[in-house]
C-alpha cells in the first residue's frame, strides 16, 4: 500500500539527503524507494553535500541540523546563497532538536518545512511529496 | 560765622535765597554808598554856593560904597566948578544904586547883614537926598555968602551920612568876611566828609564783597566740595563723612547720598555674604570637583572636591589649562572638542579616563557648562567632575556577570538541544524502520507483526518519556517560554474536555464541571491546558472505571483554583511526599497496575510554578479519592512575557 498518490512525474525527482547518522540516511532511502518516487542522493557530511549541490541542483533537500563540521544551519545559508531568488528549491529540515530556538532559527534561515525526529515515515513522505509537487508546478509555470 | 544760630539759619536757607543774598549784599552796600556820596556832594555844593553868594554880597556892598563915594565926589566937583560933567558919577550912581541895593536885599540871608542893610538903605536915601540938594543948588561956581553957608551945611550933613554909611558898610564887610570864613570852613569840612565817606564806602563795599564771597564759599562751595569728596568715597566704597545736616538742597543731596551709600553698602554686604556663602558651599563640596575655566580653558577656580579627586592643590593648578587632567592620548583632541561643544550647545557631558596629579587614572563623569554675562558674551565655563570609577568598575563587573549569565544561558540551551538530539536521534531509525516494516504487514508472520507492534509501543512510550524529561529540563533551565495572558477558565476547560474526550469515552468515565463561572486568571494558556490534560489523564488512569472526574473552579480571596477530583482510591498518605518527585512512580504499577513515566506530576507542578501558580495534592474527605489543586495567579491588567 502506497502512502503518496501515484505520480509518474515525480519518479525522476532528485532528492538530496544530508545526515551524519548512516541509519537515518538509510531509512530515508528505503522509504522513498518503497514509495517509488524520486532519486535520493545521500551525504554523511555537510561539505560533500555542498559540493554536490553546487554541481547539480536537486529538486528537494532533506537536511539534518546537528552535524559535526559544516552543520545544517551553515548548509541552509549556503544553499540559499547559491539559489537564485527566482528559483523555488524546497528544503525540509529533519531534526532531533526539539527546542523552539532550533526550529525558529532553521525556518528563519530559509527552511520550507520542519519535521521533528523521530518522525512518522508517512508524514515525511507526504510532506516531501507536497514540496516536490509545488516545485513541479513552479517549474511548469516558469516554463 | 556770626553765631551758631545764625549760621544754622544761613545753612538752612534755600540755594535760591542764598544766591539772592550773596548777590544783593554788595549791591546794597554799593547803592547806599552812592546815595551817601550824592548827599555829601550836595551839601558840599550848597556850601560852595553860599561862599559864592557871600563874595557877591561883598562885591555889591563895595559897589554901593564906591557908587556913593564917586557920586559925592562928583557932586563936590560940580559945586566947586559948576561944570555939569562932574555930575556924571552922581547920575550913574542914581541909576545903579537901586538895582544893587535891591540885589543885596534879595541875596543877603544873614539877619545881621539884613538889619544893617535896612539901615544902609535909609542912609543911602538920606545921602541921595543930600546929594540931590547939593546938585540942585544954583550958582555953582559963583559962590555967594549965604549960599556958601548952605552948601557948607549940606556938605557937613552929607559927610555925616557918608560916615555913618561907611561905618555900616565896614561892619557889613566885616560880617561878610566872617561869614565867608565860616562858609569856606563849612565847604571844606563838607568836602573832607565826602572823601571820608567815599573811603568808608569803598571799604564797606570791599568787606561786603568779601562777606558775600565768604557766604558763597561756606554756604555752597565748601559743602559741594564735601559732597564731591563723599561721592569719591562712595565710588571707592569707603564710608561717607556725612557732615552736612542743613535743610537746603545741598544738605538734602548729602543725606540722599548718605542713604544711597547705606543702601549700596548693605546691598554690597548682602551680595558679598551671598557670594561668600556660595563660595563656601562650592569650596566645601567634597564629592564633586567644581571649578571654573576661562574662555581658553585655563583653570580660574578650584574647590575641595576637585583637589580631592584630582590631587592638585589650588595653588598648583590655577592658571593651568584643563587639558592637564586628560591622559596623553586624549589631551590633544578631547578638551578642545568638549569646549567647542559647550560653546555651541551651552553644555556638554562626557565620561572617560582622567589623570590625577600622581599619574593615577580615574573614570570621570564631567559636565561642562558655558557661562555668559548679561549681554550674552561667553565669559568662561564651569566644570563639574565626579569620580565614578567605582560605578564604572561595578558596571564592568555587572557586564561581566551579564555576559557570564548569557554564556551560561547559551550553554544551557545548547545542552538542551544536544540532549534532545542525542535522545531522539536513535529513536528515529528504530521507530522509522519499524514503521517501514509495519507498512508491509501482509508480508510479516504473526510473531513478526507482534514484534513490530511491541517495538512501536515501547518506542512510543520511550519518546513520550523523553518529551517529558526534556520539558522538565527546559523548565529547570528556564528555557520554557511562557506567555502570561488574561485567560477565561470556562472555554479553557471546554478545550481540555474536547481534547481528552476519546480517552474519557474509552474509560467510560464522566467528566463534570462545577464551581464558579466566568472566572479569569493570569496564566499561560498552553501550559494550563497541558497541566489539566495531565491531571484528567491521571484521573482516568487511577480513578475508578465508570466513576466521575470533577473539574471544580474556585474563585475566592485566596485566588483562582481548579480542582481535579477523582473517585479512585487516592494516594497512600505515606507516599504523598514523593508524589511530585520525577521518575518516582510510588510503586504505582504494583498497587494500581498502571504504566507511566513518573514525570507527569513533576512536569505539571513545574509548569504551574513557572506561571506563578502551584499544584498540590489533597485527599478527599467525603470519600476515597484524590484532589489535585491547580492554583493560578489572579487577573492582572497587563500582559507580560515571563521566562521563569
Amino acid at each position: 500500500m502506497k502512502i503518496v498518490p501515484e505520480d509518474t512525474a515525480l519518479k525522476t525527482a532528485r532528492i538530496l539527503a544530508v545526515d551524519d547518522e548512516a541509519a537515518n540516511l538509510s531509512l530515508v532511502e528505503r522509504a522513498f524507494r518503497r514509495e517509488g518516487f524520486g532519486t535520493v542522493v545521500t551525504f554523511l557530511n555537510g561539505h560533500d553535500a555542498l559540493v554536490d549541490f553546487a554541481a547539480s541542483t536537486p529538486d528537494l533537500v532533506l537536511l539534518d541540523l546537528m552535524m559535526p563540521g559544516v552543520d545544517g544551519y551553515e548548509l541552509l545559508e549556503s544553499f540559499r546563497r547559491l539559489t537564485p531568488a527566482t528559483e523555488y528549491l524546497p528544503i525540509l529540515v529533519l531534526t532531533a532538536d526539539s527546542t523552539m530556538n532550533a526550529r525558529l532559527r532553521a525556518l528563519s534561515l530559509g527552511a520550507n518545512d520542519l519535521l521533528l525526529k523521530p518522525y512518522d515515515v508517512g508524514e515525511l513522505l507526504m510532506r516531501s511529496w507536497v514540496l516536490l509537487d509545488t516545485r513541479r508546478r513552479f517549474l511548469t509555470v516558469r516554463g | 560765622m556770626i553765631g551758631s544760630g545764625a549760621g544754622r539759619a544761613w545753612a538752612d536757607l534755600g540755594l535760591g535765597a542764598k544766591g539772592l543774598i550773596v548777590v544783593a549784599l554788595p549791591l546794597a552796600i554799593l547803592l547806599s554808598g552812592i546815595g551817601a556820596l550824592h548827599l555829601s556832594g550836595r551839601a558840599e555844593a550848597e556850601a560852595e554856593a553860599r561862599v559864592r553868594l557871600t563874595f557877591a554880597i561883598q562885591r555889591d556892598i563895595h559897589e554901593v560904597h564906591a557908587l556913593l563915594a564917586e557920586a559925592a565926589s562928583g557932586v563936590r566937583g560940580y559945586r566947586l566948578t559948576g561944570r555939569r560933567a562932574f555930575l556924571e558919577p552922581y547920575v550913574k550912581a542914581e541909576a545903579l544904586l537901586p538895582q544893587t541895593l535891591d540885589r543885596l536885599r534879595r541875596t543877603a540871608q544873614d539877619p545881621e547883614i539884613r538889619q544893617r542893610l535896612r539901615r544902609v538903605d535909609a542912609l543911602v536915601i538920606q545921602k541921595r537926598d543930600g546929594l540931590a540938594q547939593l546938585a540942585a543948588m544954583p550958582g555953582a561956581g559963583t559962590a555967594a555968602g549965604i549960599e556958601a553957608a548952605e552948601v557948607a551945611n549940606a556938605l557937613v550933613a552929607n559927610k555925616a551920612v557918608l560916615d555913618a554909611l561907611r561905618a555900616e558898610i565896614d561892619a557889613m564887610q566885616r560880617r561878610e568876611r566872617e561869614l565867608l570864613e565860616q562858609r569856606q570852613d563849612q565847604a571844606d569840612s563838607e568836602r573832607r566828609r565826602t572823601w571820608t565817606l567815599t573811603a568808608v564806602m569803598a571799604g564797606i563795599g570791599l568787606l561786603g564783597g568779601l562777606a558775600a564771597a565768604q557766604l558763597l564759599f561756606t554756604g555752597i562751595v565748601r559743602r559741594v566740595r564735601g559732597l564731591e569728596r563723599d561721592a569719591e568715597r562712595l565710588e571707592r566704597g569707603e564710608p561717607l563723612t556725612l557732615a552736612d545736616e542743613a535743610q537746603d538742597e545741598i544738605g538734602r543731596l548729602a543725606r540722599r547720598l548718605g542713604q544711597a551709600s547705606d543702601l549700596l553698602r548693605s546691598r554690597e554686604a548682602a551680595l558679598r555674604e551671598g557670594e561668600e556663602r556660595y563660595r563656601r558651599v562650592i569650596e566645601g563640596v567634597r564629592d564633586y570637583g567644581i571649578f571654573a575655566l576661562d574662555i581658553d580653558g585655563n583653570v580660574v577656580s578650584w574647590n575641595t572636591g576637585a583637589e580631592r579627586i584630582k590631587g592638585w592643590s589650588a595653588d598648583e593648578i590655577l592658571g593651568r589649562h584643563f587639558s592637564t587632567f586628560y591622559p596623553p592620548e586624549a589631551r590633544e583632541e578631547t578638551p578642545a572638542r568638549l569646549l567647542d561643544t559647550a560653546r555651541r550647545e551651552g553644555r556638554v557631558e562626557d565620561e572617560g579616563w582622567r589623570v590625577r596629579r600622581d599619574g593615577g587614572r580615574f573614570w570621570a563623569n564631567v559636565v561642562i557648562t558655558a557661562l555668559h554675562d548679561e549681554a550674552g558674551t561667553l565669559t568662561g565655563f564651569s566644570k563639574v567632575t565626579r569620580d565614578v570609577t567605582e560605578r564604572r568598575l561595578a558596571e564592568e563587573a555587572l557586564g561581566h556577570a551579564r555576559a557570564e549569565a548569557e554564556r551560561a544561558s547559551r550553554a544551557k540551551s545548547e545542552f538542551l538541544s544536544r540532549m534532545s538530539h542525542e535522545l531522539r536521534t536513535p529513536l528515529t531509525a528504530i521507530l522509522g524502520f519499524n514503521q517501514l516494516l509495519g507498512m508491509d504487514r501482509e508480508m510479516l508472520s504473526e510473531d513478526q507483526r507482534h514484534a513490530v507492534d511491541q517495538i512501536a509501543k515501547a518506542g512510543g512510550h520511550l519518546l513520550a518519556m523523553i518529551e517529558e524529561v526534556l520539558d522538565i529540563a527546559r523548565i529547570e533551565a528556564g528555557g520554557h517560554a511562557l506567555t502570561l495572558d488574561l485567560i477565561e477558565i470556562d472555554p479553557l476547560i471546554e478545550d481540555v474536555h474536547d481534547l481528552i474526550a476519546p480517552q474519557v469515552q474509552a474509560a467510560g468515565v464522566e467528566v463534570r464541571r462545577s464551581g464558579d463561572a466566568a472566572v479569569r486568571a493570569t496564566a499561560d494558556r498552553r501550559a494550563t491546558i497541558q497541566i489539566l490534560l495531565n491531571l484528567v489523564s491521571n484521573g482516568l488512569k487511577y480513578g475508578s472505571a465508570g466513576g466521575v472526574i470533577t473539574l471544580n473552579v474556585v474563585d475566592d480571596r485566596d485566588g483562582v483554583r481548579i480542582e481535579v477530583i477523582d473517585e479512585g482510591s487516592g494516594v497512600p498518605p505515606a507516599m504523598v511526599d514523593r508524589l511530585f518527585t520525577p521518575f518516582d512512580r510510588l510503586d504505582a504499577e504494583r498497587w494500581s497496575g498502571v504504566e507511566g513515566s513518573g514525570l507527569g506530576l513533576a512536569l505539571s507542578r513545574g509548569l504551574a510554578q513557572a506561571q506563578g501558580g502551584d499544584l498540590i495534592y489533597r485527599a478527599r474527605s467525603d470519600r476515597p479519592g484524590a484532589i489535585f489543586v491547580l492554583s493560578l495567579s489572579a487577573p492582572q491588567p497587563s500582559r507580560q512575557g515571563v521566562s521563569p
